[in-house]
Order: structure tokens, then sequence, then C-alpha cells
């Protein structure tokens, strides 16, 4: 059969009963109106006599079906023909054009102009502050975090503790504007001797911006270094001025200078399919024992730099930097696979495909997106903030294989929720976590545990407000049955 | 298995499921429709046999059951029901130029729409048969500097029942720009002809447009958009 054949059936199955609900409407109708003790009279009258099986005796209109949307009509199965819902042409088919199904629009200039000035009817979007990243200025008794939600660093009193009845706590200084190059903003270094604050972006602009500790406003960056794509986390070795980041797409760690500026590359990169790095986040520095952490998400792929296109452009083009990592451009098609969730631990100099000396690995760590390290070297202990277990894991420092946490921080009282961001405070021997997920920092004795309640709590919303979660909301999908929008970030 | 950075969704309400592609792991997640929490996917497409290379974005086709993978010069489709190590049912490509960035099949007209670089940013609509496969030429393109097709970045669509593709269209600044705008185009159409209707834009609110998706029922329009960090939703019932 053709389609025209099948929607012409369909056409006509639609109209027989569409005419079978007006009919079955009207006769339930007459029944109600029909005084009980009449309905037998009425069809005797009307000659109907018991035949043994079930016949029509009476309708009644379906309140309001003609009324409101346009349901959707789903087909009962996967075998259902969409074609079915499809009206006919509006218009003749023309010649020139193959099958086409209805006109194209002929506005007029007033109405294009309108729908070009129409406002949307809703919007989802946080108008507050999400924090992602943390650190402390210890000599300056300042706390600085990186906001995702509304594109700006804000530096706070150490000691702010947001009143509950307060809406939020004011900054003491804010970077935020089109000029500073700050976007979406995931980690964040302050150094402790100068004060400047160093960002970075994660994928949409491919720079590490550093401010000077009294910047504010709309200002542009002091200094900009030029990262590889997808950056995430930063650590800083002081002693030897380094400066590492994590490279998610790349599964690498690129070591910069710390001084490094614009398009100086890395002096060291570490990458490779020895190296287990799945999809990296945090990181941390341990200069004590001159360790490398790492955490790791657990998707990864296998790199192949010969097949990188000469003729490549944008993110597939080779690129002339030393020890500058492979990326989506070498990506080998068909090798991508799901590893459990990790931390590994790597010397600090450690460079090129080394496999690391450590690996914490397996169902006993409750790693769950460990997405930000620090570490208590004089304790001995590793940090992580464990973003969708709501939960912040302290682990010994020398732990390996499938090894549970000494710690964890975790539960309502402990108001963790969605954390990104984690620094330990030497100073003061305190624990602040960055909370995505509900508009706070929360700080903690270090040895904190359980459902442990904050010392402090830095709030930039209003107390249980919500916050959509949207980072960088990328390619939306409408679920026509639940009536929802799917947002992927 | 969720990572950051996903850059695509897509829903079908037939089979009431959601597919999401994970880029760093080369897969193709298919979940339940109504998952929710730490749940896992109820399959999973990945393996070498798949050829799939960072997977961005996908889209779906519901009526044919297919899965369709833009890849620049080539668009993977797969059974919509595949799970594993499967090889794709059929591949519009390897064709060199074809700029595959995203794509939306129109199953009422038996078309796919190829959005993508012309080389440069410049975009263009490529409009195939819905089945192509190989190096093959388009039926017709739509491109040059009245269509303003600059730069795609996220799904578009076809409205099947007017004949119109609905795309997002961004511009080259980094930090985003005045001249982003969602525009609406005859599919039919040849050459270089301009948008029906432009909304959000240029020079009203969208800054950094990503994806677009339409919602039927209520006869609206969805756009993300990167700088504004927000979905919007507009009511268009003139393409309806």
């Amino acid at each position: 059969m053709t389609r025209k054949g099948i929607l012409a059936d369909s056409r006509r199955f639609r109209a027989a009963a569409l005419a079978g609900m007006v009919a079955l409407g009207a006769a339930v109708v007459w029944v109600q109106s029909v005084p009980p003790g009449e309905l037998q009279a009425n069809a005797g009258r009307a000659g109907r006599r018991p035949t043994g099986s079930a016949q029509l005796m009476s309708v009644q209109a379906i309140p309001g079906w003609a009324d409101g949307e346009m349901c959707e009509w789903m087909p009962a199965s996967a075998g259902s023909s969409f074609a079915a819902l499809i009206p006919e042409p509006l218009e003749p088919q023309s010649q020139d054009v193959p099958g086409r199904r209805g006109p194209a629009p002929m506005p007029t200039s007033e109405e294009v102009a309108a729908v070009n000035a129409r406002a949307p009817v809703r919007m989802i979007r946080d108008n507050f502050p999400s924090y992602s990243s943390i650190a402390v200025d210890m000599k300056n008794d300042e706390l600085v975090m990186t906001d995702e939600s509304t594109f700006s660093i804000l530096t706070y009193d150490r000691r702010t503790n947001t009143p509950p009845t307060a809406a939020f706590s004011e900054p003491k200084r804010e970077i935020s504007g089109g000029d500073t190059w700050i976007e979406y903003q995931c980690g964040v270094y302050v150094d402790q001797a100068s004060g400047d604050i160093y960002a970075v972006n994660n994928d949409t602009v491919d720079r590490l911006v550093v401010f000077s500790r009294e910047a504010r406003g709309n200002t542009p960056p002091d200094r900009i270094i030029h990262t590889p794509h997808t950056t995430y986390g930063i650590a800083v070795d002081e002693p030897h001025q380094e400066l590492f980041l994590t490279v998610q797409e790349a599964g690498a760690v690129s070591v910069f200078r710390k001084m490094a500026v614009e398009d100086e590359p890395p002096i060291r990169l570490l990458q490779g399919d020895q190296t287990l790095l799945a999809d990296p986040h945090g990181i941390a520095v341990d200069s004590t024992r001159d360790l490398l952490f790492v955490s790791n998400f657990g998707s990864v792929t296998e790199k192949d730099a010969s097949i990188v296109s000469p003729q490549g452009n944008g993110y597939y083009a080779p690129s002339e930097k030393a020890n500058w990592p492979l990326a989506r451009n070498a990506a080998v098609p068909g090798s991508g696979k799901f590893l459990p969730p990790s931390i590994t631990v790597y010397p600090r100099d450690a460079g090129g495909d080394v496999a690391p000396i450590r690996k914490i690995e397996g169902p006993k760590t409750q790693l769950n997106w460990p997405t930000a390290l620090a570490v208590d070297p004089k304790r001995g202990e590793i940090f992580v903030a464990n973003d969708t277990g709501d939960s912040v894991l302290v682990f010994d420092i020398m732990a390996s294989g499938d090894a549970a946490p000494k710690r964890v921080i975790q539960g309502p009282k402990s108001m963790i929720k969605s954390p990104t961001g984690v620094f330990y405070d030497w100073e003061h021997d305190e624990l602040w976590v960055a909370n995505f997920g509900n508009h706070t920092a929360t700080v903690y004795p270090a040895t904190a545990s359980g459902d442990a309640v904050p010392l402090r709590v830095v709030r930039s919303a209003p107390s249980n407000t919500g916050t959509p979660n949207i980072g960088n909301a990328y390619a939306p999908a409408y679920d026509s049955r639940r009536d929802q929008i799917l947002v992927p970030n | 298995m969720l990572t950051r950075s996903t850059h695509g969704v897509a829903y079908d309400n037939v089979r009431d499921v959601f597919l999401v592609p994970n880029f760093y792991a080369q897969a193709i997640q298919i979940f339940a429709g109504d998952s929710d929490g730490e749940v896992a996917p109820i399959r999973i497409i990945q393996g070498p046999l798949t050829g799939l290379h960072n997977p961005d974005k996908l889209m779906l086709d519901v009526v044919n059951n297919e899965i369709l993978i833009p890849q620049r010069d080539r668009v993977l489709v797969f059974d919509g029901n595949a799970n594993g190590n499967v090889a794709p049912k059929r591949m519009l490509g390897p064709k060199r130029g074809l700029g595959a960035l995203v794509v939306a099949p129109d199953p009422i007209h038996d078309l796919l729409v190829v959005a993508g670089a012309g080389g440069g940013f410049s975009g263009r609509f490529q409009i195939f048969d819905r089945t192509a496969s190989g190096d093959v030429e388009p039926k017709w393109v739509i491109a040059g500097p009245k269509a303003q097709l600059q730069r795609f970045m996220g799904p578009i669509e076809v409205q099947p029942t007017r004949g119109l593709i609905v795309a997002g269209i961004r511009t080259n600044e980094e930090l985003g720009g005045p001249d982003n705008f969602v525009g609406v185009w005859d599919l039919f159409a040849r050459g270089d002809v301009p948008p029906i209707y432009r909304i959000g834009g240029p020079n009203v609110l969208l800054e950094q447009v990503r994806g677009i998706t339409l919602n039927p029922k209520h006869k609206e329009l969805i756009v993300t958009d990167k700088r504004i960090n927000g979905v919007m939703t507009y009511y268009f019932p003139e393409i309806f």
C-alpha cells in the first residue's frame, strides 16, 4: 500500500471514529435526560427488542472534548506509523516540490517584525551565583570562589556566616563582565604570597585568567594562559613554580610554568594509556611528598597521533606546541570505554605515558563524580568533593586499591549538595566545600565526619532557593509524555 | 556513566526513552523515559564496530526508529534498537566537505537535512534523501549570504507538516554577540534564500545560541543559549 493509501485509510478510520464518538456522546446525553423507568418504555417505542447482545441505548457528550489543546495521538506500538497523524496537504502539490505537505508561511513584514521582537514566555535560568570552586587567601583572611551561573569570581570575608534571615551575603569584591573572559570557571587557585587569583575555564574559551587580589568589576585579567580545551582542575606546586591542569577530553595533565603567559607551551605533559587518566577532573599536589593526585570520572578513549589530519581545523587541527595533549583530533573511533571512577597518584614530575604509582578505585571507595581534590599533607589525608554522591570523602594519603574512606561528610545537616570544590585551610585547620547544588559554601573542622553541621555557611541566594543546575545547557529535548524539557549540561 | 560537557539529548516519544551521547567514552546511552537519580542506562552503543568518533550530538527519527550521529564527514545511522558493539545500519559519507554538525530527519517527505559548515564557519543546509548513503550529492542546498547560516552549534528541527527547517544561528564571537537568532527556512527552498522568520534576534535577546527543539503540543520553540546560560521558551504558533 502506498503512503497516500495509508493516509487515506487512516483518514477514513479517523472520520469514522469521530462520527462514532459524536453519536455516542449524543446518545449518552439522551440517556441522562430520561427519567428512570422510561428507558425501557422508550426502547420499546423505538422498536428495540432484546437481541441477546449489546445494543446502543444512549450516549452522553464528553465534557469539553472539543476544546483545549490538541492531544498527541500516541501510536499503540513502535510499529505504528507517525505518518497517520499528518493532515492532508492544504494545497495541491506542486510538480516542482517533491510531495510537500502544507504551505510554507508567507508572513507580512509586520508579522515578521512582530515575531522577531517576541519575548520568551518562560526562561529557566539561575539568577543567583552558584559556587563551583573555592580557595582561601589565608594571608588576607578572604574566601574566593568561582561562580558558573552568572559568570563571576566572588571574594568574601573568610569569617562570613550568612544569617538565616538574610537573603544572601554580599561579597567584598566581584569580578565579572565580558572584559574579564570569565565564563564557565570551574577551578580556582589563590597565590598565598601575592593574593593573585587563578581561574580555570572548562570548555568554552580555553583561557586561564589571572587577576590581582584587588581586581573588581569588569576588568581585563592581568595575565592569560591559553590552555588546551576542557581544562578542569588546577593545582600549583610553589616550590617548583609549576601549574597543573587536568584536561578532560585529552585524558591528560598539562603542566605549565606558574608564570606562563599567552601561548607559552606547557613544560610537561602526562598522557597515555598507561596513565589511567580517564576524564580527569580534580587535581592536587602534595609538595612535601612530591606527589600528584588526580580524580577521574572514568570515560576514556585511545589516542593515536598518526590519525591527526594535517588539514584539520579548530579542534581537529594538529598543534605545533610542545607538550600539547592529543585530544579529539586523535581519538581512535570506537575505542571508548567506561572505567570506574578513581584517584590516580603519580610522582609530581611525572610526564609522558607513565603508570600511576597507586590507584584508589572500587566500590568501597564510594567515588561518584569525584570532581575536586585537596590535600592535608600534615595529617596525610586527601579530601574529595564527591559531586553526585553529595558527600566529601576523606582518604588516607597512602590509600590504594578498593579502599574505604577514613571519613565521610554527608547528610542533610551538613548541607553538602553537589559539591564541586573543596579546599583545606591549613592555617585554621578547616575544610571548605563549594556546593553547586544549593548556592552555599560550607566550612567544617578538618576532622569532621558524618552528618556534621557546618561551622559557617556562606549563601549566595535566599535559603532553600532551588537551583536548575544549568551550566552551559546545550541541546534541549522535549518529552511530550511528561510535558518536560530535557537539558544536558 | 554520564559526564560533564554533555552536548546532546534526544527523546523518543514512541518508545519513551531518551538518548545521550557520551563524547569522552564514545558511546550512546539509552535511558528509560522516566529515569531519575542514579540509574543505569537500559542500553549502550559502544565499541569498535560502531565507528563512533567523539559523538557530540545525536538526533532521532522516531518514525523509522533510527539514531543519527553527525560526524563531520559522515552521518552514522543506527537502528533504534541497537545495543552494544554494533555497526551502523547505514552511513551517509564519508564525503569530503560534508561538514555534518547537526542533522534533522524529515520522515514525512523522506528527507535528511544536514546542517554544517561550508568552510570557514559559513554554514549551509544540504538536503538528502532520508536513506542516502555513501558519497552522494545532496538533492539541493540552501546557503549563501542571504540565508544567514553563519554557524550552527546545537540541534535543528524539521517541522514536517509545514515543510520548514528551524535552526539556531550563532556568530563567531567567543563570548557571544548580538547577532544570534533562531531562524525558520523553507525546507524546499534552494540556494541563497533568507529565513522566513527570525526570533530571539538579531539584537533582541539571544547571545550565543546552542540548540533548539519544538513542542508541537503547545506550539512552542525551546532554545538554549550559552551566554545567557539558560533555557528560553517562545510561543511560536506561526510555524505549526
